[in-house]
């Protein structure tokens, strides 16, 4: 990951309907050790209401990301979206997340993060797996696929283990 | 790390393009199509290993697509996708040969996890595939021995150009074990878990060399009645053994000069260019560069083929090796028919020891099973070896090698009434080769 041109660019945490407010730091602080970018909040969509599917009951996630990239500052080398709402692509049942592979935006939904945790690691098991899946949504719009390294961000492990859990 | 190819056969837009951008995101090569019409048509000139196919489509159904799929290409695994209340449709698909289905929406771990398994299950079987070939091949290999310096030379030589990638043009008599020198170089390679693919070329007619090379699509000719991958397809990631390459057609020197020199290739009645990744191993018994003199092999084939040569010594000129050979023969021929022979007499080793084996260790391979046959003791004796009667002596040292050879083939096939498949048998030869030598030394009836 050391290769990129970082100059002035940066890349944008935009949070959208959502009660997690304090996770937003961290994944700025992630990003800038991981990424080497630097990281600013921003809200560039003010509801996501144009992607809510009623029949479904969920959020139709390519649109969102379509929404968002053509939404983003010029100076923003990517975009990353913090949601709680329920996230799907039409032929799958649900999503954690989606990203433009190669492209500029990516989004992560809380909705789903917190299954299987138990009470005693709630709160750390939580925040681990927000901060792993936004590096590993943004690591796709860096033209990363998923990788066979168990050790490697974008390995995305089956079933319900979300991605594991080191750096690049 | 070779990445799985997967078809989306799926007339909505919006279930083609996001299925295709999340398995994208997974490290696949996707194409997508909008009906099974398209999927025939992208399955004539692409080889996909694995097909997600919607059930329920305008025109040709997905079932129809399965049905099509498994005729031609069975190993290709099909996923059927269905909606909810068509699930009697996908397990009749189940019972065509679909790999499995799945029930729109999906999980998305439930669609990475058939993935997983269908990419393991094909790697098995390429696999077993492989282990199959490299345990009928390993009694060949073993054959390979000898303590005898020109042996030790090769076997030197052997280690030094295995883990290089060029083409290495193996020369030497028939019979001297050109084919396991070859695989020895394979084996030992980087590429020992890819596939030793082998074609000889002395035995397979003209006319069917270039479907056998490059494949075909069905109905590329009248007898094409299902696609075919070709030798230069299946060798990917391995070694590809041309034997007799003396004995190819110029057309198809050029055909594959072409071949090795951009590694792209078409099959017969095939749009798509295809590439391969494979070395190159050739070999023949025939003077290569006599052959260019004569004008039957071209000069830059020859040279794209001899980046690192050597010959193979000839029985004769190794005859220490000959004890230990015949001993590794017996041992497994008398294994082989359960027959107790323990070993080979002095009068039978010393008139093996005199004896000019032309058709080198195959010859002797093939003396010592017919040996073991008509053994009527725990020993084989001379009378076991008959071609060592009087008359099949035929060491004269005033003869030329090839005057040797003709007069010794002559004599096999009068001995056998011409029957070129029992007298290719006796001399340690294959029926092309002994056809190839009849026509060079003018042998008549």
């Amino acid at each position: 990951m050391g290769g990129f041109i970082k100059g002035s660019q940066e890349i944008i945490i935009s949070p959208v309907e959502n009660t997690y407010s304090g996770i937003y730091k961290s994944i700025g602080r992630e990003i800038q050790r991981i990424l080497g970018f630097q990281a600013r909040i921003n809200s560039l969509l003010q509801n996501v209401d144009f992607a809510f599917d009623p029949n479904r009951n969920q959020y139709h996630s390519t649109a969102i990301l379509e929404k968002l990239a053509d939404t983003a500052p010029l100076q923003a080398i990517k975009v990353i979206a913090i949601t709680n709402v329920d996230l799907f692509i039409p032929i799958l049942t649900h999503v954690y997340g989606e990203a433009q592979l190669g492209g500029k935006a990516c989004i992560v939904s809380t909705h789903r993060l917190q299954e299987n945790l138990t009470p005693m690691n709630i709160e750390s098991g939580f925040e681990e797996r927000m901060l792993k899946e936004a590096i590993h949504e943004l690591g796709h719009t860096f033209n990363l696929r998923h990788c066979r390294d168990k050790s490697c961000i974008m390995h995305y492990c089956r079933p319900k283990i979300r991605p594991a859990l080191s750096i690049l | 790390m070779i990445e799985t190819k997967i078809l989306i056969v799926d007339d909505e837009h919006i279930m083609r393009e996001s299925l295709a951008g999340w398995l994208e995101r997974d490290g696949h090569a996707i194409d997508t199509v909008a009906s099974g019409e398209a999927a025939l048509e992208k399955l004539k000139d692409t080889l996909y290993d694995i097909l997600l196919v919607d059930i329920k489509m305008e025109g040709m159904s997905g079932l129809d697509v399965l049905k099509y799929v498994k005729e031609n290409d069975p190993d290709v695994a099909v996923v059927m996708i269905t909606a909810y209340g068509s699930i009697s449709t996908a397990i009749e698909a189940m019972k065509n040969g679909a790999y499995d289905y799945l029930l729109k929406p999906f999980d998305p771990d439930e669609l990475g996890i058939i993935i997983e398994k269908i990419i393991r299950d094909q790697a098995r079987i390429r696999e077993n595939v492989y282990l199959k070939s490299q345990v009928k091949d390993r009694t060949r290999f073993e054959s390979m021995i000898g303590q005898s310096r020109p042996m030790q030379e090769i076997f030197d030589l052997i280690m030094d150009v295995a883990p290089r990638n060029s083409t290495v043009l193996i020369t030497g008599e028939t019979g001297t074990g050109k084919g396991l020198a070859a695989k020895a170089i394979h084996t030992n390679s980087p590429r020992c878990e890819g596939p030793f693919v082998v074609v000889n070329c002395g035995a397979i007619p003209e006319h069917l060399m270039e479907s056998e090379l490059f494949g075909h699509q069905k109905g590329a000719f009248t007898d094409a009645k299902e696609t075919k991958k070709g030798r230069l397809e299946i060798s990917h990631g391995g070694t590809l053994f041309l034997d007799e390459i003396g004995e190819i057609s110029m057309r198809m020197q050029i055909d594959l000069l072409r071949v090795l020199e951009d590694r792209v290739f078409y099959r017969v009645g095939g749009t798509q260019p295809l590439k391969s990744d494979f070395r190159v191993i050739a070999a023949s018994n025939r003077n290569l560069e006599d052959a260019i003199k004569e004008g039957i092999f071209r000069e830059d084939f020859y040279y794209r083929l001899n980046v690192i040569s050597f010959i193979m010594p000839p029985l004769r000129e190794r005859k220490e090796d000959i004890p230990l050979l015949a001993e590794h023969f017996l041992r497994r021929f008398s294994q082989e028919t359960n027959k107790p022979i323990d070993h080979i007499n002095r009068e039978a080793m010393d008139e093996m020891m005199l004896y000019e084996w032309p058709g080198n260790v195959r010859e002797l391979e093939n003396a010592i099973e017919r040996a073991v046959v008509v053994s009527k003791s725990r020993h084989i004796l001379p009378e076991d070896l008959p071609i060592f009667k009087p008359e099949h002596r035929i060491s004269t040292p005033q003869n030329s090698l090839k005057e040797i050879e003709k007069a010794h083939i002559t004599q096999i096939l009068n001995e056998n009434e011409w029957n070129v498949s029992k007298s290719s048998k006796i001399l340690g030869i294959d029926r092309s080769t002994l056809y190839s030598k009849i026509k060079r030394y003018s042998i008549n009836k």
